[in-house]
């Protein structure tokens, strides 16, 4: 008798604390959300509806208008194909040169090699403003000004990526590769047909970052980049808000076209980059 | 056996050089990489920061003027305390939300977690300008999202990027949105760290949340709360991205924040031993504060064993 008015009385609360938690959740994911629903929307809307006075989340009228006028744009496209091609080229380079140099690290024996380590880490700290200047006299010495390579070249080799790959590597047991080299393979092949084959998923998480930070670049490109047919995606949206101010229904809606790549990259990979973003977080 | 010990060590030997040769090859691009465009860099930073030197004359020795002339520069210093006040705002707040969230996906079912645990990361992959673009609309006096809300509120519309006195806060909000995401999920996985079983014999006492909190999550997650105070400070100072697409630093350099200010004096300013020393300056606030701030949590916890 007394345990079931017991539990009775418990029943509801926890009901009530379970749904409120629920709320909070839903809550966080429609703050978190609230802004690029909302760009994404307002490239639906008519010229002076985005900041129309009294507030109306949905455009009155889906209009196609905005972003059928970016997509037709010449510049934002050659400006969406030139910033897909050089963080492609970004990231598959920075995987060969960092997964290289990760299993060097993690296997390989040779002089100097605690040295280089530390020289390699070290880098990871140095603050990108005080070599954001001098690296610029440096592309513009190399004659790389104004050419993809100033935005593929520096930057590739990466100590953390070097650290996150290898921190993988030095997990993979020496009893899986111990067979190949009895068998008479040299540490190079090991590295190609074991360690590669195995390193799928650390290689989607390290291509897609590197991917994802040379989409969002802005920085770099504004100093390297002074043609206008090889302006990046972010240098290009930026300049467009300073050449139209007023327009923002087609502001938002190149915006939301220039986020899509990397929505997609997004979703396709979710698991492994919210997973990867833990793990080269902290541990 | 007599045979088999002396060819062990020649063999050895050759193996050890085939390997560093090997090591050596596959360490050259990685290396040659680090060294021309970090390492390289870096060198000539230290080394022009002693020079008087532009794109068109020859260098002049100075030794320490331009780190004189950045000390005494009272714009300088301006935007270091304006940077120390937007990382103030930016970075509890951060924690306090990502703290706030991983206890809400720690508590809810797996399919909420996960859906959370995603949602939260999303901002983080959205581009830096794409976030300032957004919330530079959202801010627009007439119409904007910004004063809907504070309309609500019953409070009077602002100029949030036009005012002197609103900018640098209004910035808080892109720069929380877009950092949010990694905190959060570090935080979390701190959080899954701390045995449930911990909880359980808590809420036996009869602790509530707020108790169990206080007494358990705050001083097991300890070393996750150095960690992300110490990176989200470090970050958020050097934020400049989002005030240059935002403001450019205006209104009346209210959101000059030190990176900018950097940015801004290498590119319409003669002196590019100015720029390096002021930003091998920041380097060393940033580096020092970052030590203090690390020093400090530390030993009170070695007070605490």
């Amino acid at each position: 008798m007394a345990a079931t008015s017991w539990s009775r009385a418990v029943k509801p609360r926890k009901w009530a604390l379970s749904g409120s938690k629920t709320a909070v959740a839903c809550l966080f994911i429609v703050a978190t959300l609230f802004p690029l629903v909302w760009m994404g929307l307002s490239g639906f809307k008519a010229k002076n509806e985005v900041t129309r006075t009294p507030f109306r989340f949905l455009p009155e009228v889906w209009l196609w208008e905005n972003y059928l006028q970016v997509l037709q744009d010449p510049a934002f496209v050659r400006a969406m194909a030139f910033t897909l091609l050089a963080s492609t080229l970004f990231a598959l380079g920075s995987l060969v040169v960092n997964s290289m140099a990760a299993y060097v690290f993690a296997r390989l024996e040779f002089p100097f090699k605690r040295a280089i380590w530390a020289v390699v880490i070290s880098t990871m700290f140095i603050p990108s403003m005080t070599i954001l200047l001098t690296s610029f006299l440096v592309v513009n010495e190399l004659r790389m000004v104004n050419t993809i390579w100033v935005l593929v070249l520096p930057g590739m080799a990466s100590a953390s990526q070097i650290f996150f790959i290898r921190q993988f590597y030095l997990g993979i047991p020496t009893a899986i590769e111990e067979a190949a080299l009895i068998d008479g393979a040299g540490p190079f092949r090991v590295f190609a047909h074991v360690f590669v084959p195995m390193s799928k998923g650390i290689f989607v998480v390290s291509g897609m970052t590197m991917f994802l930070a040379m989409w969002n670049s802005y920085v770099w490109p504004v100093l390297t980049i002074t043609e206008s047919d090889l302006t990046v995606i972010q240098q290009f949206l930026a300049l467009f808000r300073g050449a139209r101010s007023t327009e923002y229904g087609l502001l938002m809606a190149g915006s939301t076209l220039a986020l899509i790549p990397v929505l997609i990259i997004f979703f396709a990979f979710q698991r492994q980059i919210v997973q990867g973003a833990r793990l080269s977080g902290f541990k | 056996m007599y045979t088999r010990q002396r060819q062990r060590p020649r063999a050895r030997a050759g193996v050890n050089r085939r390997q560093g040769t090997l090591a050596c090859l596959m360490l050259l691009p990685a290396v040659t990489g680090l060294s021309v465009f970090v390492l390289w860099p870096l060198a000539r930073s230290i080394y022009l920061s002693f020079y008087q030197w532009n794109f068109y004359t020859d260098n002049v020795f100075v030794g320490w003027k331009n780190f004189a002339d950045v000390l005494g520069d009272p714009k300088f210093a301006a935007s270091v305390i304006r940077g120390l006040l937007f990382t103030a705002m930016v970075v509890p707040l951060q924690l306090l939300i990502a703290f706030a969230f991983a206890s809400v996906a720690r508590s809810v079912g797996p399919r909420m977690a996960g859906a959370l645990k995603m949602t939260i990361y999303i901002p983080t992959v959205v581009s830096t300008v794409i976030a300032s673009l957004i919330f530079v609309v959202i801010y627009q006096f007439s119409g904007g999202v910004a004063n809907w809300l504070v309309g609500l509120a019953g409070a009077e519309p602002q100029a949030w990027l036009g005012d002197a006195a609103w900018a640098l806060r209004a910035m808080t909000v892109p720069t929380i949105w877009i950092g949010l995401g990694l905190t959060s999920l570090i935080m979390l996985a701190g959080m899954l760290d701390v045995p449930e079983s911990y909880y359980d014999s808590a809420r036996l006492d009869g602790a509530g949340w707020i108790r169990q909190q206080i007494y358990i999550t705050l001083p097991l997650m300890k070393n996750v709360f150095l960690y992300l105070l110490i990176t989200g400070f470090t970050v958020t100072i050097q934020q400049f991205e989002i005030p240059l697409v935002m403001t450019s630093g205006g209104p009346a350099d209210s959101t000059l924040l030190p990176n900018l200010l950097i940015f801004r004096h290498f590119r319409y300013d003669d002196n590019v031993g100015f720029s390096v020393a002021a930003a091998i300056l920041l380097f060393a606030v940033i580096g020092s504060i970052s030590a203090l701030v690390f020093r400090l949590l530390r030993s009170e916890k070695a007070t605490d064993a």
